[in-house]
């Protein structure tokens, strides 16, 4: 079974529950008194999609306005971006809008963006309309959901929506071969019958 | 989607099963400390920044840091370079080696231990215009300071971090420091994947136990985007190729003077030649430890600058890189000088030159070459040549080319060092004369002629077709610091060879009815001495198994049982002690 490395980094504001994002998905974990990330840290897990290993290579940036300039570090050569926001707070919401714009401008040009509103869990103190971020994810074509890594919500499913939007590494080869066959249609057409 | 779980122990990530390691004790098994060097317009070169802040350095060993990372100011490197840099740590400083690091250590080879007594210095100089700075210039050093020799695997760290940070400045180092902080440590024989600011570098660490020569690393995936992962082939080997390749016709002396220990300075036009050129030449003897002294990149301003250039007595067996003009009047005395002009273009395929006397070596502008009046012992190996020669014109890889030479070059060192090997074999006791109840026989002390003798049956000729006068080559080598040195660690393997033997001997024997027969005063003396063997065992790493270990001290306990309540308590304290 091939064996594809994903790079995949996380983006936000400081305290959206980026890292809480990770160590859910990685190690099936929680912690509340997670310290605030330096740089950025790095986690790996691997999972089956199809008949594909991902290996995703999850950079989980700082959220900390001083590390803000390393961020092409961590999306640069990303396949994919997943950029949280707290749906308990409007302005993590705005930050995100400004991570898209930034990523439109100077990320790789197929990144696929996902959007997660964590701390779903906190629904009575909600800020931030799941509608309203529903929209606003389609309108710029990214996945959306909404998680609580708090409760193992929904986290999984962010990395598999993300493993679907992957163009699989056999398609792209067979697609183009097909492109091939088109252009010398006629010829592979006799020899096939 | 079904998860497929944790990844193995070879990730840097699961931080809270690793919690016995204090913060930068990690970081501390790869790195010293991070220097950013910059130019003051008073002060000169100086320290602008030191991550850890906790890391120590003395003023001496910072003055060298600054002299050494920036180039010779005739130079004139515009732009990025990269190279590296040797200095002798300052006495008195406390050798504070981490337990964890010994383990790691002892299972090096011998070329990749840690330096007990230098640091390296890996540095990415960038020296740009900037109108808007004082002296027009931007002119700055990122170095990592190690005591780890990972040549190839610190020059590929320190380009990922130095160019973010002469953008971003100082979080950059903040966020570097912790991702290596977050590293497994450097263990021989694992392969580990090391992120560092965006990407992750997959190495495998060397143990002695791998066969010379072998590949290190094999990567399973697929892609290769270099934004991503980075798997490297070695972790020290320079490219010999490209860096012999202005005197390749030449390899064959070259590697009889390194083998030899013998003075040799290389002058070369900027430091990143000069450094990998001296790097070359120290691993061109690979598996063979070169023991002597050796500068990658040395300058006037260096503090055993004196000692090495003084003419009062004979050049020190020590390799250095020079690029300042002014050592060409410096070392006009010194016996071998290998001058590097400018880069040749690629595929450029050098003529035959002789080795020029060193009388005509003068002046700054002399042509480049191998400058000696060394006569190799053994004759030039055409076909070595030819080979390679041929691959210049075939524009063959240099990854290639270089393969081919490396293969050389350890053909040949093998050919010189496996009579050698063979014969101190045969120093060691016979397996009979070890006795549980003596000190482990010593081995047979070297003798040159009874070695000498061997040579006409099992020397190198078995393995090497290169004629020449071997014999003499031997003579010279057993009186070379290098032969001194292999000759110490092989001496010393056998010694613990030996200790385990007695040790494994003693275990066989049953104590309790030596001790029954023997008197109360004997009893107390011998397991005070095996109590001595136990801790010697585990403080040398002895080649004995636990078993045998555990046996022993089962012994031990068993005797100490047999005693008198009084001396019981006595020697169960010294137990703790």
């Amino acid at each position: 079974m091939a064996l594809r490395e994903l790079k995949v980094c996380l983006l936000g504001d400081t305290g959206v529950g980026k890292s809480s994002i990770v160590w859910r998905f990685v190690e099936d974990s929680f912690d509340p008194n997670i310290n605030p990330t330096i740089g950025a840290s790095f986690m790996t897990k691997t999972v089956q999609y199809q008949n594909e290993l991902h290996k995703f290579l999850i950079w989980d940036t700082a959220g900390q306005e001083r590390f803000r300039a390393l961020a092409p570090m961590y999306y640069r050569g990303s396949t994919a971006a997943i950029i949280a926001y707290d749906i308990t707070k409007e302005e993590t919401f705005s930050t995100l809008k400004n991570w898209v714009k930034e990523l439109r401008q100077h990320g790789p040009p197929n990144i696929v963006v996902a959007i997660a509103g964590n701390k779903c869990d906190l629904n009575d103190v909600r800020e931030v309309l799941e509608k309203d971020a529903k929209d606003y994810a389609d309108s710029i074509n990214a996945v959306f959901v909404e998680t609580s890594a708090k409760n193992a919500i929904n986290i999984n499913e962010l990395f598999l929506e993300i493993s679907k939007r992957i163009p699989s590494a056999n398609t792209s080869a067979t697609s183009g071969k097909g492109f091939k066959l088109r252009r010398h249609s006629s010829e592979t057409e006799q020899r096939c019958c | 989607m079904s998860a497929l779980g944790m990844e193995g122990s070879e990730e840097a990530q699961t931080p809270s099963g690793e919690a016995l390691s204090l913060p930068w004790d990690r970081f501390s098994s790869w790195l010293h400390c991070i220097c950013v060097v910059g130019f003051d317009l008073e002060l000169g070169q100086t320290v602008e920044a030191m991550y850890p802040s906790h890391a120590k350095l003395t003023d001496k060993e910072k003055t060298s840091i600054c002299y050494l990372s920036f180039p010779d100011s005739n130079s004139g490197c515009l732009g990025d370079t990269q190279f590296c840099f040797r200095f002798r740590q300052s006495t008195g400083r406390k050798s504070s080696l981490h337990c964890v690091l010994d383990q790691v250590d002892r299972d090096s080879p011998v070329y990749l231990k840690k330096d007990p007594s230098c640091f390296y210095g890996y540095v990415y100089f960038r020296q740009v215009r900037d109108k808007t700075l004082k002296r027009g210039y931007f002119q700055k050093s990122l170095v990592l300071i190690s005591k780890l020799p990972y040549i190839n695997f610190f020059h590929t760290v320190v380009k990922q971090i130095a160019p973010e940070y002469f953008e971003r400045n100082d979080p950059c180092l903040e966020a570097a420091c912790s991702d290596i902080d977050r590293w497994p440590a450097p263990v021989p024989g694992k392969t580990l994947h090391l992120p560092i600011m965006g990407l992750v570098v997959k190495v495998r660490i060397p143990t002695k136990h791998d066969k010379p020569g072998t590949t290190q690393l094999v990567d399973m995936t697929q892609q290769t985007d270099a934004h991503i992962s980075v798997a490297l082939p070695t972790i020290h080997e320079v490219d010999l190729f490209r860096c012999f390749s202005p005197v390749f016709f030449h390899i064959q002396l070259l590697w009889e003077l390194v083998l030899l220990g013998e003075p040799l300075v290389v002058m070369a036009p900027s430091p990143s030649q000069s450094s990998e050129t001296v790097l070359a030449l120290v691993g061109c003897i690979s598996p063979l430890k070169y023991c002597s002294d050796f500068r990658p990149y040395f300058t006037i301003h260096d503090s055993e600058f004196k000692e090495y250039t003084t003419r009062t007595q004979a050049p020190p067996s020590v390799i250095f890189g020079v690029t300042n003009p002014f050592f060409a009047k410096t070392l006009q005395h010194w016996p071998h000088i290998i001058r590097i002009g400018d880069v040749k273009l690629a595929g450029d395929v050098p003529k035959q030159v002789k080795v020029k006397k060193l009388k005509t070596l003068k002046t700054l502008d002399s042509k480049p070459g191998v400058y000696s009046s060394y006569k190799p012992y053994l004759n030039k190996d055409e076909e070595i040549i030819k080979q390679l020669q041929k691959g210049i014109q075939q524009k063959r890889p240099t990854e290639a080319q270089n393969a081919i030479l490396r293969r050389h070059f350890l053909e040949l060192t093998q050919s010189f060092i496996i009579p050698l090997e063979r014969y101190v074999a045969s120093l060691m006791p016979l397996l009979k004369s070890i006795s549980a109840w003596k000190s482990p026989p010593q081995p047979k002390p070297f003798s040159q002629e009874e070695f000498m003798k061997t040579l006409e049956k099992t020397g190198p000729q078995l393995t090497s077709r290169l004629k020449g006068d071997w014999i003499g080559l031997y003579r010279h080598f057993l009186r070379s610091p290098n032969f001194d040195g292999w000759f110490r660690s092989r001496r010393k393997e056998m010694m613990q060879k030996l200790e385990a033997l007695q040790l494994e001997a003693l275990c066989n024997e049953d104590l309790l009815i030596w001790v029954q027969k023997h008197t109360e005063v004997e009893s107390v003396d011998l397991v005070l001495k095996l109590k001595n063997k136990l801790a010697f065992a585990q403080r040398e790493h002895l080649p004995v198994g636990v078993d045998t270990l555990q046996k022993l001290q089962g012994q031990v306990d068993t005797i100490i049982q047999e005693l008198p309540e009084d001396l019981r308590e006595i020697l169960l304290k010294t137990n703790s002690s």
